[in-house]
């Protein structure tokens, strides 16, 4: 940001400026950004930033300590620790987006027709999404996993499911108050159908709040698919998902505890990034909160 | 009130009960034969005696009476026995409960203690290093995987330390699990003290007792700890279920051996009746947890309680 846009005359309309460089004022919320800057970047240019294909056994000494050519030392079969982390990055945004792809589809979908329908739909629907929400995710996920069984892919799809009731609920609110709105009404007595009103009129409205529930969400579903991997239940090796190397370390605990510091740190880093970048968003959408400091 | 209590349990026994529905079926949705996935590594077992066990579950007939033969086995207490080994599904679980339990209780004792004091601390010192610091503590707390924090927490103290064991089944053994989730989850514990207290603090009755001039003390015990502290005690009996999902994964790390251990074996050796059991007894636990919380609020809270 150079001086110069913050100097310049703010037009009334830019709200939505004036709102982000609030975002920007709060310094949790700024380096949030640059962590998941940093992870962005990292996962693009993978192969560029990593020394050694991640795979390669023998790209050094096994289980050797941090050095200058082994930034975060070397694992069980001298495959280099900070090539496999660079490219953990790609799975970890992998499973972020697509988890909380599928927890966003399902809820939107879920909370879209318990609020639009109404009446004993309506019940059912969400009745049944406090069930599920009653568990705790990591049973749901788990359930899901022993029922799919242990792959990366269904521990996405078992996070995605864990999660989704956090997704439904919120649409469901937002839909009810969607339908007190004027366009509603008006919609409805220009005779639109359900389907057109749903998707045309009421979706389009909803979107941006969910936009923003799905970036507090995804640290969530990043720790949640970590854990799985971590028990074995999501990636399988030789997969550098950062859960599952943390898993491998464990083995080799007291000869090479640094097999263990890059992951973790890379997990909880990530974690921070995301949360720190949800509640400044969160700050700056609630008005509330943005009084009392 | 009457009628609160009421649509609680009300609410409960449906949670429990669309729960069995979907135990139940889990059999079904299983890609592939389960039956052949559960016995793939027993050599040896021929086609009839596969057969033999299919007929023994069930699953030739029609699948409501399944479901029908199902509860009927659920309500008299038999839940099947495991593939491997032959026991009794629930006594197994039965036996490795306790333990849970004991993590989880004593791990919410660690997180409530950790994170009201930081919590009321940072309100009390709002806007100064100090809040800044422990709320930023709290965030990487919250942001911290809970294996990663027990796999350093298991080495440092257990490995080179070696203050306490890396497994067992005494209370030096708890000691580790406990702090790992504890602290783990004290950080969401201090964030929601935090704001309980700080909204407390700007209420008009704090200023008043200052005016009045009553004592630091007294107006921060009193007034502002316990009132702060309605939302927090609520948030603790979400808290606990959540410590029970979390000790699926802590048991794990630190071989400790409750139902959460028993349970990642279970997936692993696709037993499946041992799954069915985890997931409905753990259903129970919860909903018992939230059921008595709700009770709990309703005696705390007045306007629950009078209505």
């Amino acid at each position: 940001m150079s001086d110069q846009t913050v100097t310049a005359p703010v037009p009334a309309a830019s709200a939505a400026s004036a709102k982000f460089r609030q975002f920007l004022g709060n310094r949790g919320a700024t380096v949030g950004l640059v962590i998941v800057a940093v992870l962005v970047v990292t996962a693009a240019f993978a192969p560029w930033i990593a020394p050694y294909d991640p795979q390669m056994m023998g790209a050094g000494p096994r289980l050797t300590a941090p050095s200058f050519s082994h930034l975060f030392g070397t694992d069980e079969f001298g495959r280099d620790l900070f090539s496999r982390v660079v490219y953990g990055s790609r799975l970890t945004l992998m499973i972020a987006a697509i988890a909380v792809g599928i927890a966003l589809a399902v809820g939107l979908t879920i909370g879209l027709i318990g609020g639009y329908a109404g009446g004993w739909i309506e019940r059912i629907v969400m009745r049944l999404v406090d069930v599920v929400f009653s568990f705790t995710e990591t049973l749901i996920a788990l359930a899901a996993v022993a029922v799919l069984g242990p792959s990366l892919q269904n521990a996405m799809i078992a996070v995605g499911i864990a999660t989704m009731p956090f997704y439904a609920r919120i649409c469901y609110a937002t839909v009810l108050v969607e339908k007190n709105k004027p366009y509603f009404e008006a919609s409805v007595a220009a005779g639109a159908g359900h389907f057109r009103i749903v998707l045309l009129h009421i979706l389009p409205n909803i979107l941006p709040t969910m936009v923003v529930v799905a970036t507090l969400g995804v640290s969530t579903a990043i720790l949640a698919a970590a854990g799985l991997s971590f028990l074995g239940l999501g990636a399988q090796p030789p997969s550098p998902e950062w859960g599952w190397m943390l898993s491998a370390g464990r083995d080799y605990f007291s000869r090479a505890p640094w097999m263990m510091i890059a992951p973790g740190v890379a997990i909880a880093a990530t974690v921070l990034g995301f949360n720190l970048l949800g509640d400044g968003i969160r700050e700056v959408l609630d008005p509330r909160q943005t009084a009392r400091r | 009130m009457r009628r609160y209590l009421v649509q609680r349990i009300a609410a409960a026994l449906l949670t429990v009960w669309v729960t069995t529905i979907a135990v139940a079926m889990l059999i079904h949705i299983v890609p592939g034969d389960p039956v052949q996935i559960m016995y793939a590594q027993s050599q040896g077992t021929t086609p009839e005696q596969l057969e033999e066990i299919r007929t023994r579950l069930g699953l030739n007939e029609p699948v409501w009476k399944q479901y029908a033969m199902f509860m009927g086995r659920i309500l008299q207490g038999d839940f099947g026995q495991t593939i491997r080994g032959k026991q009794p599904v629930l006594d197994l679980l039965i036996g490795r409960l306790p333990n849970t339990l004991l993590l989880a209780s004593v791990s919410l004792v660690i997180a409530a203690v950790i994170g009201i004091v930081f919590g009321f601390i940072a309100a009390y010192r709002r806007g100064t290093a100090v809040d800044t610091s422990l709320m930023i503590i709290a965030l990487v707390g919250v942001s911290m995987p809970h294996f990663w924090l027990g796999l350093i927490l298991l080495f440092v103290f257990a490995v080179n330390l070696a203050w306490l064991p890396v497994a067992g089944t005494d209370w030096r053994s708890l000691v580790l699990p406990a702090i790992t989730l504890g602290v783990a989850n004290a950080g969401i514990i201090a964030r929601l003290t935090r704001s309980s207290m700080i909204d407390i603090l700007d209420q008009d009755f704090v200023r008043t007792a200052r005016a009045k001039g009553l004592k630091r003390g007294t107006i921060l015990y009193r007034h502002v700890l316990l009132a702060g502290l309605i939302p927090v005690v609520t948030m603790l009996g979400l808290q606990f279920t959540y410590m029970l999902g979390g000790a699926i994964v802590v048991e794990n790390v630190f071989a400790w051996n409750g139902i959460g251990r028993l349970a990642i074996q279970a997936i692993f050796q696709r037993d499946y009746p041992l799954i069915q059991g985890f997931i409905l007894v753990f259903a129970v636990l919860v909903v018992t947890v939230s059921l008595l919380m709700d009770l709990l609020y309703a005696v705390l809270d007045p306007r629950v309680r009078l209505s």
